[in-house]
Formats: C-alpha cells, structure tokens, sequence
C-alpha cells in the first residue's frame, strides 16, 4: 500500500466525525499551547537576559566590599567592612593587564532627605544610582537624553534630572530645553537638626530613570562625607562598588579569581547569567510539566477515540481484510489516524500558544508602562525548532495512544468481524 | 504453503467443528468435493447445512479443523495468516449477501478499493474499475455512493470488486438473497456471462433453487455432508 494512499485513508477517516476530532484533539492543544508559553518564555527571557547582559558585557565584574558579621555595627549604624574598595585599589586594578575601565559606584542612604530648589520650586527628590558604563539592571531602558547630556559630568558639579520631576514642578516638555545650564540646588536635612545646600548646575534632562536625578560619584561623596561628618568617610568606608569592565571573558576569569583570592567580594556577569539561566531552566521545566500533564490526559482521550472507532468500524475492518488488507495495512492506518489527531491538536496548540504569547507580552508591557517601569523587551519568543518540537511532540504523543487501538483492529478476524452488527 | 494438481478446488476429508460453551457443533463433516478450473458450481442446502462455512474455509476467512483443502493448487488448511491474506488477495474474489460495500466510498472507489492493498498506483486501479463497471453495466453509476445505488446496482458493483484483482475464483455467498428475484436472475446471469467470458471459477451458495439453476453443477449439502452431485 503505498504511503499517500495510507495517509489520504487516514485523514478521509479522521475528518468522518469532524467534531468527535475536534473535540479528542482539544486535549493535546491545551498541552502543547502550555509547552509552547511556557518554553517561549523562557527563551524570550534568557534572550533578553543574555542581550542585557551583553550590553552591560559579559566581561564585566562587580567588586563589593566585605562587611563583617550583622553584629558589627560602627557609630553611623553602618555594618563594619574589613575589606574597602579604595581609590588606591581602583587604581592598581586599572593598571592591570587586560583591564579596560574601573568606574566607582557610591549609594546614597534611603534615609537621606533631600530637597531639590529650581526657580523658586520645591520638592523631596530620590537619587538614581550612576553607573555611567552600564545600562543598570537587564530588561532597564537606558534613559534618553531630552536635553543635556545622559549622564553627568564625572567631574561633579551637574546634576541630571527626569522629566517626570519637572513635570511635577509645572515645567512642559518644550520648556526643559531652556533649563540647562540652570542653577539648582539640593537642601540635605539631616535627623541630626541641621541641613546643607549643595549647588548645581543641570547637565542634562531625560525621558525616564529609576528615582527623580542622578549625580556623579565626586558630589555623592560631598553628600556623604556631609551627612555621616566625616570628611574622611571615602577612606573609612571606600566605595560601594568597583564595576570593571575588562578586554575578554578570559581576562574577566582571571580578574575574578584573583580578586576572591584576595579575600573580596565578586560578582561575574557570566556567572549571574549562568546562575539566572539554570533558575529559569527549572522554573521553565516545571512549568512545562504542567503541559506534560495535560498531554498525558490527552494521549488516553485519544487512545479512548480510537478504541471506539474500532468497534463502529468492526464490519469495515472485516470487509478491509476480506477484499485483502492485510493486519499490518490496518494497524498502520489506525496508529496515523492517531498520530494525526496529535498533529492537528499540536498545530492548533502551536498557534494558540504563539499568540498567548503575544497577548501575555504586550499585557506584562502595559502593565510596565501603568506602573512606570522602564522596562522593554520581548519575553515570549517561538523559534522554529520549538515549533518543530511541539509538532513533533504532539504527533508522538498521538502515535502512541493509537498503538493499543491498532492492535485490536489488526488482531481482528475478518469472520467475526463481518457478522458484526 | 504447498502445492498440488490442477483442480480449482480440491477438499479432502474437510471438517470444521465450532465449539460453542460446552457445545460442539459440526458444520463439515468430511467434505470431498472438486470444482474444475473454469466451472460453475451453485451449493444449495438448508440453513445450517455448512455450505457457508465451506466457502469462508475457500475463500481463506477461515481455518479447517481437519482435512485437506486446495485451492488453485495451495493447500490453505495449514496456512498462517500471512499466506491467507494473500490467498484473500490473488486468488478469491468475494461477493456477500449483504453487498458490504464501503458506504463513504464512491462505486468506483468501492471497485478499486482491494488494488490500494497491494500498491497499485491511483490511476491504474481507478482505470481498472471503471473498465470493470462497464463490463457489468455502470458505466454512467461509478460516482454514486452505494446508498444512491439500488440493491441489484449494489451487488453489481460488489462483483466489480470481486473481479478487481483478477482471481481464478469467485466465490458468492446468497448474492441474490437481498434484491428482488428478477434482479437477482439478472445477476445470476451476469455471474454466468462472467464465468464463461473470463473462465473464472464461480462457487455459489445459494438457499435459492431457481438461482442455482445458472450454474453448470449443484452440488447440495445437508448437516455437513455432501448429499448429491459431489
């Protein structure tokens, strides 16, 4: 018999109940459309990861300082640090071979109460972190500059701030232009009873950033040897973080090892991308289960589909073998028509699942944008070998449900079956 | 599967017992019968008289419990299912009572239906079958279902098919017990026409006295036996 014939038998066949099809093949879309969400997220997101990251460069490492134990506290209610990232160790790290940039980082305490005076308006601020050779976290939108520059000077002395803040301050988009170059200046209140202005000038306006302005690392210092009165806190307490970006990923590697050998604290870009890949792997996994689960239902429907097939078809079967089918011919033609109700479920779930997806990320992008998170990014991504897979999948799982059927129409004696009623 | 002499059918001693519970019921009781390539024979008899029986046991549909039974030179009693199957496809043609035609499929579909078993390309068995139903008299029919189709116009497309596959033998089992007696006279007669055109052997059970009257021999059973015109 050759394969067409087989094939168009199988599909004539299928399509005799079209709504006894449809509704066994309801099953397997359900499956494969989870299989296919949940695998596509996982995708979409260890490619946003991966492209964040790569951003940022994978070559990159942050150093932190080492703290002693929790019980360690020192006047300022600031846990001790036995190992500092001084501007000393900035320096010898940039001196190193294959080290391209070492940036300094320093946060300002969530206590901090600062008050922003631009012409005459006030207002309570939140500081940016600025990380002027990193983009921030994955998925952040770098800000846009609408005016200035993006960053502020490194030297000190600007100050950068969002739209969204002026804004609050009654100033509209085309007016900000005007506003560079502009005197502003920062009130600190301390709980202590004092406060201190500190002046600036505006560098630059941007679209949108995490909290209200940034500033460069000099003018945090200025901010924090004022607020802890210590004009020597940089070397009581070094910097927050050294962010080194290096030539290589090898080079990145031997900067990571000597750094922990020297008894600091190190994060690789890698080894966060490898370590957040393997978290999501599991939770895609477990996820997928779930689809697994709703396959197996799906397989004994099918399999219960086919089984009450063969006894409509009994007197059929019969006159099949009669006229020269042979038992094998039969139980091909049934285990096709199986492994095809499969496939059309998996075609259906692969489309369903395709555009979940889609509806799912433009839902979690609304929801960013409602809650003012800067955030992008396509986090549900079908590549052609996931729909390759679920196809084949689905066809599979359809396949072996139909096994047992098959052999029960081969087994069949044609006798029997034509005095079937 | 072993061969032997030139007769179309040769029975040797055939029985075949059913066992039914506790019961064993004889439908053979050492059938000796020969049928000669070519002939026309009608098997007549009461119900249960075991003419069926004998030609499932021809026709490869089933097994005997005993003897020897030779069909176109193999001897089938011995035979595994693989070797029945293609007993089923060379050498029989079958013609039942009840037409079982496949109702989905067209009369040419129905008529090329046993050549899709063993690979004949779509445009040569469909060329065949019309061919096929020209020769018994549907030519302007072969796209019909069988439910548009009258019981005489049925069974002519049931012997099509029977016809399909070029057997030495056709075997017909009560193939006018569902139609009317002058259709069932026409179809008697387009078996003969067929047996002496063709030189097909042409084995037909039959309850029906004025049918058997078409074939060159009856041969009548009774509980298993042959009574007369072994």
């Amino acid at each position: 018999m050759k394969f067409r014939d087989l094939v168009r038998t199988a599909v004539s066949n299928l399509f005799r109940h079209k709504a006894r099809t449809a509704l066994t093949t309801v099953g397997v879309v359900v499956g494969i459309l989870t299989i296919v969400t949940m695998v596509s997220l996982g995708i979409g997101v260890q490619h946003e990861m991966r492209a964040a990251f790569d951003t940022v460069g994978l070559e990159s490492l942050r150093i932190y300082p080492v703290a002693e134990d929790t019980s360690a506290f020192d006047l300022f209610g600031q846990r001790q640090r036995t190992k500092l990232l001084t501007p000393e160790l900035a320096q010898q790290l940039q001196a190193r071979e294959g080290v391209l940039t070492v940036v300094p980082y320093l946060n300002l305490p969530t206590s901090m109460r600062v008050i922003l005076h631009l012409d005459g308006h006030e207002t309570a601020v939140t500081t940016r972190s600025s990380r002027p050779s990193s983009p921030g976290e994955p998925f952040d939108v770098p800000p846009r500059a609408v005016a200035g520059v993006e960053e502020p000077p490194p030297g000190g002395g600007g100050i950068v701030l969002s739209l969204d803040l002026l804004a609050s301050l009654g100033y509209a988009r085309e007016e900000v232009g005007d506003l560079i170059g502009r005197e502003v200046e920062l009130v600190l209140h301390a709980p202590r009873g004092d406060s201190q202005a500190f002046d600036f000038t505006i560098a630059g306006i941007v679209d949108q950033m995490w909290g209200s302005l940034t500033l460069s690392v000099p003018d945090r210092l200025r901010l924090l040897e004022w607020w802890y009165n210590d004009p020597d806190y940089l070397a009581r307490r070094g910097y927050d973080e050294l962010f080194v970006r290096t030539r290589s990923l090898n080079d990145a590697t031997q900067m990571l090892d000597w750094l922990s050998a020297e008894g600091y604290e190190v994060e690789s870009l890698k080894m966060m991308l490898d370590l957040a890949s393997r978290g999501w792997i599991i939770v895609e996994t477990m996820l997928g289960s779930v689809g697994g689960l709703a396959l197996l239902v799906a397989s004994i429907g099918i399999a219960n589909t086919m089984i009450m097939a063969v006894y409509e078809r009994t007197r059929e079967i019969g006159i099949l073998k009669a006229v020269g089918a042979a038992p094998g011919q039969i139980r091909s033609l049934f285990v096709l028509e199986a492994a095809f109700i499969g496939l059309l479920g998996g075609i259906a779930g692969t489309i369903l699942g395709w555009l979940l997806g889609k509806g799912l990320n433009w839902l979690i992008l609304e929801i960013f944008r409602w809650q003012e998170v800067p955030m992008q990014g396509t986090f549900f991504v079908v590549s052609w070998w996931l729909v390759a897979g679920a196809l084949v999948f689905a066809a599979l799982v359809g396949l072996l449900a139909g096994l047992y059927p098959a052999a029960r129409a081969a087994r069949l004696v044609p006798l029997d079956a034509l005095r079937y009623e | 599967m072993t061969t032997h002499g030139r007769a179309a059918i040769r029975a040797v001693q055939l029985t075949r017992t059913f066992t039914l519970g506790e019961t064993e019921i004889h439908a053979l009781r050492g059938i000796d019968l020969q049928v000669a390539v070519g002939e026309f024979v009608a098997l007549v008899g009461p119900s249960g008289s075991g003419k069926s029986t004998f030609l499932n046991l021809v026709g490869g549909l089933d097994r005997p419990t005993s003897g020897e039974l030779w069909v176109d030179g193999v001897e089938l009693s011995a035979s595994k299912e693989r070797a029945l199957t293609e007993h089923r496809r060379q050498r029989v043609g079958f013609v039942f009572q009840s037409f079982n035609l496949l109702p989905l499929l067209t009369a040419l579909e129905n008529v090329a239906l046993p050549l899709m078993f063993v690979g004949v390309s779509e445009r040569e068995r469909l060329a065949r079958a019309r061919s096929l139903l020209e020769q018994v008299g549907l030519a302007d029919r072969v796209a019909h279902r069988p439910t548009q189709l009258s019981g005489g116009e049925q069974q002519r497309v049931a012997i099509a098919r029977a016809l399909v596959g070029r057997p030495s033998i056709i075997l017909a089992d009560e193939p006018t017990g569902n139609i009317d007696t002058a259709t069932g006279s026409e179809i008697m007669a387009l078996l003969r026409r067929l047996n002496q055109e063709q030189r097909v052997t042409l084995l037909v059970v039959t309850h029906d006295l004025e049918a058997a009257g078409f074939a060159n021999r009856v041969v009548r059973l009774r509980d298993g036996q042959i009574e007369a015109g072994a």
